[in-house]
């Protein structure tokens, strides 16, 4: 992003005391509604969901309160319900398929699929990491987890590992959600916090955004990491809980003790689903842009074959991706990386300017198109040579290929050369395919070219099957195995940063 | 960096009155990790220098930072190292002879956690007997030594500082190891908190590089310091322990880059101006304003440089440094890079006179050009929303 127009939005917002769109369109599919997750853990306990909270965004929230969450009893069952509702609806969404069709194949895919929002990447990881538990769960004693917990697991690891792909709709962090649509006068590292974000852009009555999202960021609690204070409220009454409960893992008896940390949960909960009910509804104004279906086409290609492996096959995931899985798989974002950015820039105005300030991008105005010959190979061809006025000083070598932003998805044009014209510049392009009406703008026009192309310029190999020894592990891969041989071990006593001799150590 | 030199009483004396009554702390790794990380601003130089703890200056104010920890977050790893220490260091014997190929089951483990007074004169006798015992690495020791809460003792911009490694293995093959025990748990061989590896394996490389230092000045060569390190953490969901060795050899030599950096106590004493103090700021008995208004007053004489995802991770005064950005309207509220894409335009409001078009003066020219075409750029397009892409776009 161009520093030049970051710093034009940081301007503009501090002197008018509101958040800009930094989009025309929304680039992501959101479902109405989407369900929604939010999560807390015990400090430092990476797979401790202290509370689960889940539900259709549009409504009421269900809660999921372990009480002492590292007790596998108490754990499992508070996150069943949980865990049954979540393979429920994934199973109804993949239920309706439609044909599409792609060359002479014909293939069926999900004709919608169970979107997940969440309030931000950590919690992204938090449900990946929670997958990873939950899917490879041994028989303890010879009690076997509920099946559910199984395939919750799985289902959360695809989530978790499908968030990866720039762009995708099944798994939305909302504070990545707003921080892509909107500029405001957080940094980066600041965006993560949801709630100082919604603050920038909905500010309380006579705040200024910078104001608004100081007083937000100290005050809100969003999970899935607790903030000190929390944990304090959590470990007194989880001290009550626990003492009260003996060693019982009783539901009858451990349910209405948990009320009060259900309760103590609840009330962190309820603002954070405000919040992201807020967020949602916000976003969804905004006209979704034309690729955006596509990839949500892509989105539930993904989910019809994953609900497929794991739901009809019984199958399982690897838990370490091969060399070959690998080198596949940073292609594939790499590519879907570029094919994303190209076709919101392309699509949305507002996002091609960070490209023409930068000089991946000229915009002007047509002086002329003429047809010529030139000699491809041994045959002279028809070719189109446009000369484009633009108002700002165009820097661009001749040769390079700009795709106008009407056929970014067909050939490109190539910069002939480029003349001092006024206060701007004139640059000559020549078309690299047969001119035909679609492909050539009319005199007059403002049109944009750019580097960006939405087609696919080439086409690439699979990596062999059998890689050469060069990429080949030096140890072979680790089987995916359980990772709940801890689920025995006494939970460690929490210990106050003032009894410690030196809390530091354990940030 | 210089070995021992005693501080200038008049320069200990400047930082004293620099210091005030703000809490006080010593020099460890954390907190030079966190000072390398906030390094270029003359703020956090002088309050580094004058060993102040700068999450607790603000402490009582809306501003004071929250750096808390979950008692569960210590708990956990008071417990984790509970465990590696329990039954004669069983489980750490374990996981070092599993670890490193040498068998560590009849290793002589000293705890110097233990039986040495918690101050400053128990940390000078743990570094002595820390470099005692690096030394009989020569000697070849007939079984390997593990030292439980080494100290390494260094100069750190001209002050003597104590540094506590959680273990230091000597003697295997004919190599001293440094070790880190981290409470975060490792899955499928990947770490579940990727900064958090990278904050333990820059400790350790810290280590490395004191225990180098340490060598050198018992005469030892200081090759025998390994450049890998083993981190200890626990696997999966429970505790126990699994070792994971690391070179560190760049991070090394960043470290050794970083710790020449550290501002001398000596001339930072000597440029401080004698109206500076941190002592109004961290009276907690004044009023918010006061404490504020005084912490304004320092940093505008020290000058202050405010990266948000540096200074809001590691240093106490972000959120007053960032109050104190916005109300001057100054760029860098939003970050470095913006700051340094607009020199010579002093603040936002200005920017944004430029931005709608406003003549530039010749010091502004050359940043102003990209912000003006900027607006208009964006002034053109966010009207065009929803129009046809086909013969505008």
């Amino acid at each position: 992003m161009s520093t030049a127009l970051e710093a034009y939005f940081a301007a503009r917002i501090y002197s008018e005391g509101r958040a800009l769109r930094r989009t025309t369109l929304r680039h992501v599919h959101l479902a109405d509604p989407p369900l929604a997750i939010a999560m807390w853990r015990l400090g430092g306990e990476r797979f401790r969901a202290a509370a689960v909270a889940w539900g259709p965004l549009d409504g009421p929230f269900q809660l999921a309160v372990p009480g002492e969450p590292r007790n596998r009893d108490l754990y499992f069952a508070a996150l069943q319900p949980f865990a049954i509702d979540l393979c429920a609806r994934v199973r109804r969404a993949a239920v309706a398929k439609v044909a599409r069709q792609r060359g002479s194949v014909i293939e069926h895919i999900p004709a919608d699929a169970l979107q997940l929002a969440v309030p931000n990447s950590s919690t992204v990881a938090a449900l990946g990491l929670l997958g990873r538990y939950l899917a490879y769960l041994s028989d303890r004693g010879g009690v076997a987890p509920h099946p559910a917990l199984l395939e919750a697991g799985k289902h959360l690891r695809f989530y978790a590992r499908h968030a990866r792909v720039p762009g995708q709709s099944l798994l939305i962090p909302l504070d990545r959600l707003v921080a892509g649509h909107w500029a405001t006068l957080l940094s980066p590292f600041e965006q993560a916090n949801l709630a100082a974000l919604d603050a920038q852009i909905e500010p309380a009555a006579g705040l200024h955004p910078f104001e608004a999202s100081a007083a937000a960021e100290a005050a809100a609690r969003i999970g899935p990491e607790p903030t000190e204070d929390v944990d304090r409220r959590t470990e007194a009454l989880l001290a009550d809980f626990n003492a009260a409960r003996g060693i019982s893992t009783d539901p009858d008896i451990t349910g209405p003790l948990a009320e009060p940390l259900r309760e103590h949960y609840r009330s962190l909960t309820e603002p954070v689903w405000r919040l992201m009910g807020r967020v949602v509804t916000r976003e969804r104004q905004l006209a979704a842009a034309p690729s955006v279906y596509r990839r949500f086409e892509s989105d539930r290609e993904a989910f019809g074959r994953h609900v497929d492996w794991v739901v009809t096959q019984g199958g399982y995931y690897r838990t370490t991706d091969t060399p070959r899985q690998a080198a596949i798989t940073l292609r594939r974002l790499e590519d879907t990386l570029a094919r994303y950015e190209a076709d919101q820039a392309v699509e949305d105005p507002a996002l091609m300017i960070g490209h023409l300030l930068d000089g991946d991008a000229i915009r002007g105005t047509v002086a002329s198109v003429s047809q010529t010959k030139v000699v491809v190979k041994v045959r002279a061809v028809a070719r189109a040579v446009m000369a484009l006025d633009s108002t700002d000083p165009v820097t661009l070598p001749t040769g390079k290929l700009l795709w106008w932003t009407a056929t970014a998805s067909d050939q490109p044009w190539e910069v002939q050369s480029v003349q001092p014209n006024g206060a701007g510049s004139r640059v000559f392009l020549m078309l690299t395919a047969k001119p035909t009406p679609e492909r050539l703008p009319v005199v007059g026009d403002v049109i944009t070219l750019s580097t960006l192309c939405t087609g696919q310029v080439a086409f690439w190999l699979m990596p062999p099957e059998n890689p050469p020894w060069t990429h080949r592990p030096a140890t072979p891969l680790p089987v995916p195995d359980p990772i709940d041989a801890g689920d025995r071990e006494q939970p460690a006593a929490p210990v106050d940063a003032a009894a410690a001799e030196d809390p530091g150590r354990y940030t | 960096m210089t070995r021992h030199q005693q501080p200038d009483p008049a320069a200990a004396t400047a930082l004293a009155r620099v210091r005030g009554q703000a809490p006080e702390i010593r020099a460890n790794v954390r907190r030079l990790a966190a000072f390398a990380s906030v390094h270029s601003c003359p703020t956090a130089a002088v309050a580094f220098a004058a060993r102040i703890d700068t999450n607790r200056v603000l402490a009582g104010t809306s501003m004071e930072m929250p750096f808390g920890q979950s008692p569960f977050a210590i708990g956990r790893g008071v417990a984790f190292e509970a465990l590696l220490r329990r039954h004669g260091h069983a489980e750490l014997r374990r996981v070092l002879t599993a670890g490193l190929d040498t068998d560590f089951t009849f290793a002589a483990i000293e705890n110097l956690r233990e039986g040495y007074p918690p101050n400053r004169t128990g940390l000078r006798m743990r570094a002595t007997v820390t470099q005692t015992r690096m030394a009989e690495i020569v000697g070849g020791p007939p079984e390997p030594v593990v030292l439980d809460g080494a100290v390494l003792e260094a100069d750190v911009g001209g002050l003597p500082a104590f540094f506590e490694a959680d273990e230091m293995a000597i003697g295997v093959g004919g190599q001293i190891i440094v070790g880190e025990n981290k409470s975060w748990p490792v899955v499928d061989g990947k770490p579940t908190d990727e900064d958090a590896l990278g904050a333990a394996l820059d400790q350790a490389a810290t280590y490395v590089l004191l225990g180098r230092q340490t060598l050198e000045r018992s005469g030892v060569d200081p090759a025998c310091m390994s450049d890998s390190v083993v981190l200890v953490t626990p696997r999966n969901t429970g505790l126990a322990p699994s070792l994971h060795r690391q070179d560190v050899a760049s991070r090394i030599r960043r470290i050794q880059r970083l710790l020449s950096a550290v501002p001398d106590v000596q001339e930072t004493a000597a440029a401080t101006p004698a109206s500076v103090t941190f002592g109004v700021v961290a009276d907690t008995t004044r009023p918010e304003g006061v404490r504020l208004a005084a912490f304004g007053d320092v940093t505008d004489v020290l000058g202050r440089v405010y990266e948000p995802a540096s200074c809001l991770t590691s240093c106490g005064f972000a959120w007053a440094c960032r109050q104190r950005l916005f109300a001057d309207a100054d760029p860098a509220v939003v970050g470095g890079a913006v700051a340094r894409a607009l020199p010579g335009i002093a603040s936002l409001s200005r920017v944004a006179e430029l931005g709608q078009g406003a003549p530039a003066s010749p010091v502004e020219a050359p940043a102003a050009v990209p912000v003006a075409r900027a607006g208009r750029l964006y002034d053109e397009v966010i009207p065009a929303a929803g129009l046809s892409q086909r013969r505008t776009a």
